[in-house]
């Protein structure tokens, strides 16, 4: 899901590496088959994964808390039920990647407790959308529908993922999806065909996130931020397709839906090029991106603060069952 | 006793209609409030994992509390989203041992939760809801033995999950006994209603609501509980309050405000 | 020595096996067998259960080493209610015609899946 990876540390191209290895591993890749955690794989490989799933698990964890939000809040026992099954499953999701994450990182003797270390101490960064604000239950709406959206565009490009693992776990996620997208569009329809009040919410949510959604896939090339490591993933087959090809999708499967249900989005630049056969729009401020990034983003203290407080008001319990545990009768 | 067999016959009985409706008030109180104390956990449980088998048991809990509230809805009363989201505190029923927050601070700014709490105040309460529900599915109404059945079904692993963790941290660190020891404690200091009928154990059993006294049920809540906890060996508790006598603190109204925040911004609206 | 171990008894632990069909698929419990430890067990698994059928991986356990459920938690721990429509897609079956009168298309699976291809830029 996470499309802008920075540039790894420690994992220039296989200068050492035994060139005969490496090259039936590409061979391996190139015939479509799965690499497995204990294969053999190229230092560049492993970094990548971990860099990308790690940050993928680690968004889902993240990306609960905005929707959690709501949670409580929700307007009707179903929609109570829907959004906590919903973050549920986000969780669940931060749960199977980051087993696929701590498993490759195990060779180095790291584990989850260091991903939660590195998240709190800023070197393990999580995805644009869940530094925002939320403001209302149309959030939840958009979040569910839209934001979501985008995830599942991302998440759905790397089903053929060259890496085992990380390939069930998107099964297993994408199968998920289809309910969470029908959770936003529920919510959202709900609102667009409700009172004034409610449409006028709907579009003020859609209005806030669009520069968002469009970050979501990261720049279109390296030279916007200077370390798009996109390339890399698609060399090694972990996705199919580039930055700008995503939001395209994106833009194709939703803007339709988007502009039925008499919303408008504020782009006036917004149009499809029938001759491209594309989306011109207005480029988001791709600065602004990266501070969100680096943490400086709106409520980027707030939810990193909510999961310092749930990794230290909880030490007690780790510390007490990190022993041999007791098995009851 | 003749036993009351369906809707319509209840619907004619008014003592026991009474007792009926307020023995599910109670429960399905009990269950929304404890259901929105465990979504304000969401994301903040010890690991991940936890998390995630704890949203269940919190979904679950809240699907109880609608089956009740569907079930009074059938016996005369308010929609289901209405008994939920409509009703100020003045009106409910749940235990104000319940509605005790998680820890200081809100789920929204600097939550800090208590474990121990979470894991005491379970165990006790759904070793409580099991014993209500079983007497309740003995007893002679069957419009509430039905739905007590239903509930008794899936609510087993619950109390396992809670009872599970309560026994690992009592038998672990010195450090995690004490914290535990001090919920229950606690608990022996508030709870008092939560265990309780609030005066109408004689009610529910003349009517056969429940199929044994409320002093019995507290024994064998007690006696489980002991088998399980180092708690104290008497009865009865004290309470922080009497949510069954509708007196409740302001612990309800925070919870209340927060839950039906959107639902009151638009009553007659679709959501 | 005991008695048991000087006639070898020991010899004859329980192993579970699973297997996977392909890189893609889930690890499946084929049936267990009896070895004195893991390597062993490993080399007795493909031909006493997969013989006739693809295998890309193997897992052995012993069988003491797994958590089961017993009878009585299986009877407990396993009832759900049949009441978690909020948690499926069946829930939201009433949006297809919604989005039909808008001229749009609900998502459903199979449209959410057909999505692993994006057209090239």
């Amino acid at each position: 899901m996470y499309n802008f990876i920075e540039h790894v540390n420690g994992s220039e191209p296989e200068a050492v590496e035994d060139e005969a290895k490496y090259a039936q591993f590409m061979e391996r890749i190139e015939n479509g088959e799965k690499i497995e955690a204990d294969d053999w794989m190229p230092e560049e490989y492993r970094q990548t994964l971990i860099k990308l799933i790690s940050m993928h698990g680690i968004s889902e964890i993240m990306g609960a808390l905005p929707e959690k939000e709501w949670v409580p809040k929700a307007p009707t026992l179903y929609r109570k039920l829907g959004i906590m099954a919903k973050v549920q499953d986000e969780m669940g999701h931060g749960q199977l990647l980051l087993r696929v994450a701590e498993d490759l990182m195990a060779p180095y003797g790291r584990s989850r407790e260091d991903l939660m270390m590195d998240l709190l101490s800023g070197d393990l960064k999580f995805h644009n959308v869940f530094h925002m604000e939320t403001r209302t239950w149309a959030d939840a709406g958009v979040i569910g529908w839209l934001v979501d959206g985008a995830a599942i565009i991302s998440q759905t490009n790397m089903l053929d993922a060259s890496y085992g693992p990380y390939q069930r776990a998107l099964q297993r996620i994408c199968a998920e999806e289809v309910f969470h997208a029908q959770h936003g569009e529920a919510i959202v329809m709900a609102l667009a065909e409700g009172t004034p009040e409610q449409k006028a919410m709907l579009q003020e949510a859609v209005d806030r996130w669009w520069p968002s959604l469009l970050m979501f896939f990261g720049p279109g090339s390296a030279e916007t931020t200077g370390s798009s490591k996109q390339e890399v993933t698609t060399k090694y087959k972990i996705r199919k397709s580039s930055n700008e090809e995503l939001r395209q999708a994106f833009l194709d499967k939703y803007l339709p839906r988007v502009f039925s249900l008499g919303l408008t989005i504020p782009d006036d630049t917004l149009r499809y090029d029938e001759e491209k056969e594309q989306w011109e729009y207005e480029q988001p401020d791709w600065n602004e991106f990266k501070q969100i990034i680096k943490n400086n983003g709106p409520r980027s203290a707030e939810r990193l603060r909510l999961r310092e407080l749930a990794y230290e008001n909880n030490r007690w319990v780790r510390r007490a069952l990190s022993n041999e545990p007791v098995v009851q009768a | 006793m003749t036993s009351i067999d369906t809707v319509e016959a209840l619907l004619e009985n008014n003592e026991a209609l009474q007792a009926a409706k307020t023995f599910l008030f109670q429960l399905a109180d009990d269950d929304y409030i404890t259901s929105f104390r465990g979504s304000e956990w969401l994301g903040l449980a010890p690991h991940i994992e936890e998390d995630v088998a704890f949203s269940s048991i919190t979904q679950n809990t809240m699907g109880h509390a609608v089956l009740v509230y569907q079930t009074l809805e059938a016996l005369g009363e308010a929609e289901a989203d209405k008994l939920a989201h409509a009703r100020p505190a003045g009106e409910r029923l749940s235990s104000v041992y319940l509605e005790k927050p998680n820890g200081p601070g809100t789920y929204l700014d600097e939550p800090h939760y208590d474990w121990a709490l979470a894991v005491i105040r379970l165990y006790l309460y759904e070793t409580w809801k099991k014993i209500r529900l079983q007497t309740a599915a003995r007893g002679s109404i069957r419009p509430v033995a039905a739905a007590a059945e239903k509930i008794l079904m899936e609510q087993p692993y619950h109390l396992a999950h809670w009872k599970m963790w309560a026994v690992q941290l009592l038998d672990s660190t010195p450090e995690a006994k004490e914290r535990l020891e001090e919920r229950i404690a606690e608990a022996w200091r508030e709870a008092g209603d939560m265990i309780s009928f609030g005066g109408h154990g004689q009610t529910f059993l003349e009517n056969g609501v429940t199929a044994d006294s409320e002093e019995a049920l507290q024994l064998r809540w007690l006696e489980e509980v002991r088998s399980v906890l180092p708690a104290p060996a008497e009865l009865p508790l004290k309470e922080a309050g009497d949510g069954r006598r509708k007196e409740h603190g302001s612990d309800l109204d925070q919870a209340l405000k927060t839950c039906s925040e959107v639902f009151t911004s638009d009553r007659e609206a679709v959501w | 020595m005991t008695e048991e171990n000087r006639n070898g008894s020991s010899f004859y632990q329980v192993y579970e096996v699973f297997s996977k069909k392909s890189a893609s698929a889930s690890f499946q419990l084929q049936f267990s067998l009896l070895a004195p430890n893991e390597e062993m067990a490993m080399m007795m698994a493909q031909e006493n259960f997969m013989r006739r059928e693809k295998v890309v991986d193997i897992w052995v356990v012993r069988r003491d080493h797994i958590r089961g459920m017993n009878p009585e938690e299986r009877e407990m721990w396993t009832n759900r209610l049949d009441n978690k429509e909020y948690r499926t897609t069946k829930g939201y079956g009433y949006l297809r015609r919604k989005w039909r009168e808008k001229e749009q298309d609900m998502l459903d699976e199979k449209e959410i899946l057909s999505w692993k291809e994006v057209k090239k830029g």
